[in-house]
């Protein structure tokens, strides 16, 4: 009886194991897609969690899965890599008596297994027996570098048969090794990177005291996978969180874009369908596809809960099919997450897209927009489709949705381009016929007096002060510096006009922001526009560069008295406040071929404005050209301190309004 | 020669006996029931009979209808128990109290192992005890009785005294109630997690730590702060206050009920193999705790232990099933049993047989454009009209939120205005009608608890709830962070804006009221959770429209006319063994209950399969305009909404599970098995039975065939 009841319960819990997975489990975390505006957005669980499974080892570092779904883990504290079967159960160890620490493992299409063992600093290669092949430790070859330790801790094989090992503290990248043991060179190495702070450190520190700190070093790799076009992989911890992933050219050269990742990857995987997966301290699991684009990222750290699926010390992550095993150190055992419907959809749309079936690729994406209307990648691969297809008009909108500056300024280049064909006859047939008509309102004119109310108007309107004030600005496109002059004798230009120019200057910076066509606008969504951010930012620019300027000036001999000033650096704004707007209007119809015009016309209204104030300056203070020069620096100089005084009372002030209510709060614990 | 062969064989049997049976002393007596003399009988009734041992308050049950003894402590220690001193005094002691001194250290004290004192009189069925431990200067009341069903165990708080310098933190009230030894007997733990899971007795368990779970979520007023985590999802809180244990499925369970003092109680469960050898599950009654206090902005601070001692008395019930109710589904139906005894599940009259449909639509979200914000509608109420006349459903359960001005992240307001983007009052009104005519109820969203952390709104500082620390108490709720208001500041705003609503003939769908309790320490009026549990239910008697609750804990039961975000799972421990429907099963019949918005489900087939499974009605969240629109707001939870793209699953799904289910509304659920891996039946009490196929393959199931993740209604008798 006992027997039967053991067997039961045993049935049970094995039946539990391998039960299908319960539809409507919650998973304990939360998954994101990317959505608009490269932020990560709430979206249907991508994978949920199915077994969480105790395996008898000890601080395993390491796990590789082969094609046939056969996982090796190399289970460092027992020195040995141990084989699993379709149940979890053991069915092979190797490498006892000869591994010491095994870190990283690969296992080929013979089933030689590459060991990296950092308890022994060698790399060790088993035969599918389990006999020894080969162990050799730190290369003698002079090229790879007499003071470079050797400290392999993971390891992959390409399909050559090359050997890559991460070598802990490696700068040069990772090491390659033929399989015998000979050193090949470096490869993949990142590039380190030179901070603002170290550059400044470089010029003021003396030589002894640039010693005591840290070398600027590249970061050295963390893990390594291979796809199966042979390309290598490389993780990056301690990185910035957008390049800690990267993609190697046989050449050595990065292909992987920028993504959202994570500064503390521990493990990568890449898929011979195309799915990226790497697995992060956090216990956050980042999915991407093989071009680089994020699909999801989910999973979350144990709170001391135990809740199936979250993670506490992840080293390891492999995908097999539709499922992820996660080797998680402190648990000692492997976290299996199975992919939902939802995911499914997406992958297959990803596969197909990836190999360049757009259109194939279409269905899947629509369908998983019913799913996820924000889902960036969805309308990457819709737009590309309608590209391919030709459906211009469609490919346009949804590039802007899926916020592909490149591909909308494509299609927008064919639509114009059809436009333009249609439409040009007639535009050209338009303007003759303008041409003409003005030539003969003009002879008339010259005639009839047509046009004589007109002029009669115009005059009255010239004497009223503002149309004058106006009208002045254009004489600085031809006359700049004796117009500075007038000003300064009270001959033109009023402070009322002054204080309208630079209102009407915000009102040109918000509405360029607004108008600016999307191929050139860096917000793909007028609702991420901070509007008065903006403002504030151009107001306090006026008001400190006004101020600043006419108080080093008084302390300089200047001549410009405050209104001057004021008048004179309003009037000095025409270039932006002419012709800003216009040309954010015309934005609109360029295409990323006219690039070039875009940024040198916007680039030389800058530096005429810049220069245009250069020009108010001397004219307005009398200055010679190096007194203004130096005017001008003290004056950027003093337009900087100003903001870093009014930085520091703010901060000031809160610390004195901090310390005030914890006073408060203290008196009141205490009565 | 000989003699002395014989003295060491002597000796050599004596000292290989079993070391263990020497130590506890010699093994009592058993009189032919089964019952050591050290217990003597208390009292009795046709089904029970209760002994008591009235040196450790123990007590034994003996069930007349099995013959199966149920009992509440140790006796004696067997080898491979695990147990040391402390642990062994523990398990043979009836109750047991941890007590903090000033710097919150905690003692524990057992009756075996601690020097007291116990009195004990007998009282109408059962003993009054009153047990003091001089050393901690505690002493602690109890009245042990047998009732029709069990027993009954009451500490009132009166006989509850804390002289000296050490409180009360925790008293464990029979700990050892029905322990097993590791995988001794087959059977499993019942905890209320989620929709219910069961612990099953192994030798060994995966969990690293026991479990422990607080009744209605932590309590924030002491706790201060409801944590956010962006990565992880929020755990259901326990909603009902019920645990059990069954020995042997199909022979013998039980389940424990607290009446009074749930809201101070922590589950405490503890599968074989954590510290000691025995599974064991009981609650721990909380008098006092000890609590961080800032006293910087920086974070520094000190621990100080709580000033007064939480007021409450706790009355718990032991149920015993035996027979083929010795299984969840008997427990469940013994605690629907107990809830129908007290009044609080009443049957509810349903004229028409369609099930339900839960459709929230938000009304409105406003972003900030420029300098000033502006509206967007994403339903309006003509906007409504067209979905609901073009959506094929019946018996649609109208939610509106965002229906306040301002929208759905503006406060809500204390009297009745519309947002006047969706429309006016009397398209409202209107508007509730015709879902009437349609066999439906229009209700609108309120949260009577939460203030908008930094958002202005009608609420004063002084209406709001204070922590402990003379913080005021925080969290988060559908994305927005939030204070929490006092109860009589809560009660005013219900009030207000139920007679406001109440002419226009609408309901309110009330979130957070039902699942977030805590204890407010203004001094003024400061209430403990016990205490807020009856302010909640006096304000709830004087609520003039009818209220459903999202996810309500049981003492809402009775004021709710439909429970929405209902869990259909556990939280996933990974030592439990397997989820139960318990919460369907006490409900089913009786309250209706909606599962979660469907929307965000990555397999919605799945998740319907489990809707059937359970008896659970489907909801989803509509909006009429595109969702992407409000993906800049603090609504953009919600990802997909709009009603073009749902259109056609809303009434698939509502056609599906319509004709599985409404064949059983107003049935009790009776069974609930696994037939085979995959396939799952639920059986009701008139007789038909709802067989689901969570399978890729179709499955043969007594002669009936079931399509691949599909589900049969078919016809067993009573």
């Amino acid at each position: 009886m006992r027997c039967f009841r053991v067997a039961l319960y045993l049935l049970i819990l094995l039946s539990v194991l391998a039960s299908p997975v319960a539809a409507g489990s919650r998973p304990p975390y939360t998954t994101w897609a990317l959505g608009p505006g490269g932020r990560l957005y709430l979206t249907q669980d991508a994978y949920v969690p199915v077994a969480e499974i105790d395996l008898p080892l000890s601080g395993p570092e390491d796990l590789f899965i082969t094609s046939e779904g056969v996982l090796y883990v190399a289970d460092a504290g027992n020195g040995r890599v141990v084989q699993l079967g379709k149940d979890f159960t053991i069915t092979a160890t190797y490498g006892e008596g000869i591994l010491t620490s095994p870190t990283g493992i690969f296992v080929d299409e013979e089933g030689t297994i590459y060991v990296a063992d950092a308890g022994s600093k060698t790399v060790v290669i088993l035969n599918r027996d389990g006999s020894l092949e080969a162990q050799f430790g730190r290369p003698t070859n002079p090229l790879f570098g007499r003071d470079n330790p050797f400290l392999p801790r993971k390891i992959a094989v390409d399909a050559r048969g090359n050997l890559y090992v991460v070598s802990e503290g490696s700068t040069n990248g990772l090491v390659m090794l033929s399989r015998k043991g000979d050193f090949m060179g470096y490869f993949g190495a990142n590039p380190a990177v030179m901070s603002l702070q170290m550059m400044l450190q470089r010029i003021f520190l003396t030589r002894e005291q640039l010693a005591q700190f840290i070398r600027n070093e590249a970061a050295s790799p963390s893990n390594l996978a291979i796809d199966s076009e042979s390309m290598v992989f490389t993780v990056t911890a301690g990185t910035a969180r957008q390049r800690s992933i990267r993609r190697f050219t046989v050449a050595g050269r990065n292909i992987f874009p920028e993504v959202h990742g994570s500064t503390s990857f521990r493990d990568i995987h890449v898929s011979d369908g195309g799915l990226v997966t790497a697995v992060d301290a956090e216990g956050q699991i980042y999915e991407y596809a093989l071009k680089g684009m994020l699909l999801f990222v989910f999973g979350g750290k144990d709170q001391a809960d135990q809740r199936l699926g979250t993670l506490r010390n992840p080293t390891g992550i492999a995908r097999h099919g539709d499922r992820l095993y996660v080797l998680d150190k402190d648990k000692n055992g492997l976290v299996v997450y199975q992919s939902t419907r939802f995911a499914r959809l997406v992958h297959e749309g990803v596969r197909r897209y990836v190999e360049g079936f757009y259109t194939q690729a279409q269905p899947s994406f629509e369908e998983v927009l019913q799913y996820n209307g924000s889902f960036i990648m969805a309308y990457q691969a819709i737009a590309d489709a309608y590209f391919k297809e030709g459906d211009y008009v469609r490919a346009l909108r949804y590039y802007r949705y899926a916020e592909d500056r490149r591909g909308y300024s494509e299609a927008f280049w064919e639509l114009r381009n059809a436009v333009l064909q249609r439409y040009l006859t007639s535009a050209l047939l338009l303007f003759l016929s303008l041409t003409v008509a003005r030539s003969a309102v003009r002879r008339l004119d010259r005639r009839r007096g047509l046009l004589e109310p007109v002029r009669r108007w115009w005059s009255a309107a010239q004497r009223s002060r503002l149309v004058a004030d106006f009208l002045f600005l254009f004489r600085f496109i031809r006359h700049p510096a004796d117009s500075f002059y007038y000003i300064k004798e009270k001959e033109r230009g009023s402070l009322r006009f002054a204080l309208l120019l630079y209102f009407w200057v915000v009102v040109v910076r918000v509405a360029s922001l607004y108008l600016t066509g999307f191929v050139f606008n860096p917000y793909a969504d007028p609702s991420r526009i901070r509007a008065e951010v903006e403002v504030i930012y151009v107001l306090a620019l006026i008001l400190l560069w006004n101020s600043a300027n006419y108080l080093v000036s008084t302390i300089s001999d200047g001549e410009g008295r405050l209104r001057d000033v004021i008048i004179g650096s309003a009037y000095a704004l025409f270039p932006y406040a002419l012709f800003a707007l216009p040309l954010a209007l015309l934005s609109n119809l360029m295409s990323l071929n006219e690039i070039f015009l875009y940024t040198f016309s916007r680039n030389l209204i800058l530096a005429w404005t810049a220069l245009m104030l250069f020009v108010m300056v001397r004219e307005i203070h009398n200055y010679s050209f190096s007194e203004t020069f130096r005017n001008v620096l003290k004056t950027l100089f003093t337009m900087a301190v100003m903001v870093l005084t009014a930085y520091i009372l703010y901060v000031l002030f809160y610390q004195l309004f901090d310390f005030v209510t914890a006073l408060f709060r203290e008196l009141q614990l205490r009565s | 020669m000989r003699k002395l062969l014989r003295v060491l064989l002597v000796l050599w049997v004596l000292g290989s006996l079993p070391a263990g049976a020497v130590s506890a002393g010699a093994p009592p007596a058993l009189r032919p029931d089964g019952i050591p003399d050290s217990y003597r009988l208390i009292a009795e009734n046709p089904t029970f009979r209760l002994y008591l041992n009235p040196e450790t308050l123990a007590f034994k049950v003996l069930d007349t209808r099995s013959g199966y003894i149920w009992h509440s402590n140790l006796d004696e220690r067997a080898p491979g128990d695990r147990l040391n001193r402390t642990w062994t005094a523990f398990a043979q002691s009836g109750l047991s109290i941890d007590a903090l001194d000033a710097r919150a250290n905690v003692k524990r004290a057992s009756i075996t192992l601690s020097e007291h004192t116990l009195e004990i009189h007998p009282v109408e069925n059962g003993v009054q005890a009153q047990v003091a431990f001089p050393e901690l200067g505690i002493s602690v009341g109890m009245i042990l009785q047998l009732e029709e069903t069990g027993v009954r165990v009451e500490v009132p708080f009166e006989t509850i005294r804390e002289e000296g310098e050490y409180r009360l933190h925790l008293l464990h009230l029979y700990p050892w109630m029905g322990a097993t030894r590791g995988d001794e007997i087959p059977g499993y733990m019942f905890i209320p997690d989620g929709c219910g899971a069961l612990i099953r007795f192994t030798a060994q368990t995966k969990a690293t730590n026991m479990y422990y779970g607080r009744y209605y979520g932590a309590d924030l007023g002491i706790q201060g702060v409801l944590p956010f985590n962006p990565h992880l999802r929020r755990p259901y809180p326990i909603s009902v206050p019920v645990i059990g244990m069954v020995h042997g499925e199909g022979q013998n369970a039980y389940i424990l009920i607290i009446e009074k003092g749930a809201s101070y109680a922590e589950i405490q469960a503890h599968p074989a193999g954590i510290i000691t050898n025995f599974n064991f599950l009981y609650n721990a009654f909380i008098y006092n705790e000890s609590y961080f206090q800032p006293t910087s902005r920086a974070g520094d601070g000190v621990t100080a232990v709580q000033p007064r001692t939480n007021r409450y008395d706790i009355v718990i019930h032991y149920r015993f099933l035996t027979g083929p109710e010795a299984h969840y589904v008997g427990m469940a139906r013994s605690y629907q049993q107990y809830l129908l005894e007290k009044g609080i599940l009443r049957p509810q009259h349903s004229e028409n047989s369609p099930i339900g449909i839960r459709l929230e639509f938000l009304g409105a979200e406003w972003e900030q454009v420029l300098f000033w914000h502006r509206p967007i509608p994403m339903t309006t109420l003509e906007q409504m009209e067209t979905v609901l006349s073009t959506l094929n459903v019946a018996n649609p359960q109208v939610v509106y939120y965002g229906w306040q001005p301002g929208g759905a992240s503006a406060p809500l307001p204390v009297q009745g205005k519309l947002d006047p983007a969706l429309g006016r009052r009397s398209e409202l009104v209107a508007m509730a009608e015709r879902v009437k005519a349609r066999g439906g109820t229009f209700s609108l969203y309120y949260d009577p608890l939460s203030a908008l952390r930094g958002g202005a709104g009608d609420v004063s500082r002084y209406d709001l709830a204070l922590a402990i620390n003379s913080q005021y108490i925080r969290g988060y709720h559908r994305n927005h962070p939030v204070h929490y208001l006092s109860p009589s500041a809560a009660e005013k705003r219900l009030l207000s804006l139920g007679r406001d609503v109440q002419k226009w003939g609408v309901g309110l769908a009330v979130n957070v009221l039902g699942s977030v309790l805590y204890s407010d320490f203004r001094r003024s009026h400061s209430l403990n959770r016990e205490e807020t549990i009856a302010a909640y239910q006096r304000m709830l008697t004087q609520s003039p429209v009818p209220i459903a609750f999202y996810g309500p804990n049981d003492y809402l039961f009775a004021y709710a006319t439909a429970y929405y975000d209902i869990p259909l799972t556990s939280n996933g421990y990974v030592y439990v063994s397997e989820d139960v429907p318990f919460l369907p099963i006490v409900l089913s019949g009786y309250l209706p209950y909606y599962g979660e918005a469907l929307n965000f489900s990555p397999d919605v087939r799945g998740d319907l399969l489990r809707h059937a499974e359970f008896g659970a009605y489907p909801s989803f969240f509509v909006t009429y305009e595109d969702t992407a629109r409000i993906l800049n707001t603090r609504s953009n939870w919600i990802y997909v909404s709009s009603y073009r793209q749902l259109k056609d699953e809303i009434e698939e799904s509502y056609a599906w599970l319509d004709a599985l289910l409404s064949p059983v509304r107003g049935a009790t659920i009776t069974g609930h098995r696994t037939i085979a891996d995959g396939v799952v039946a639920t059986t009701y009490s008139n007789g038909r039975q709802i067989v689901v196929n969570y399978r890729d393959q179709p499955v043969e199931v007594g002669g009936l065939v079931i399509p691949a993740r599909d589900a049969v209604l078919r016809e067993v008798g009573p």
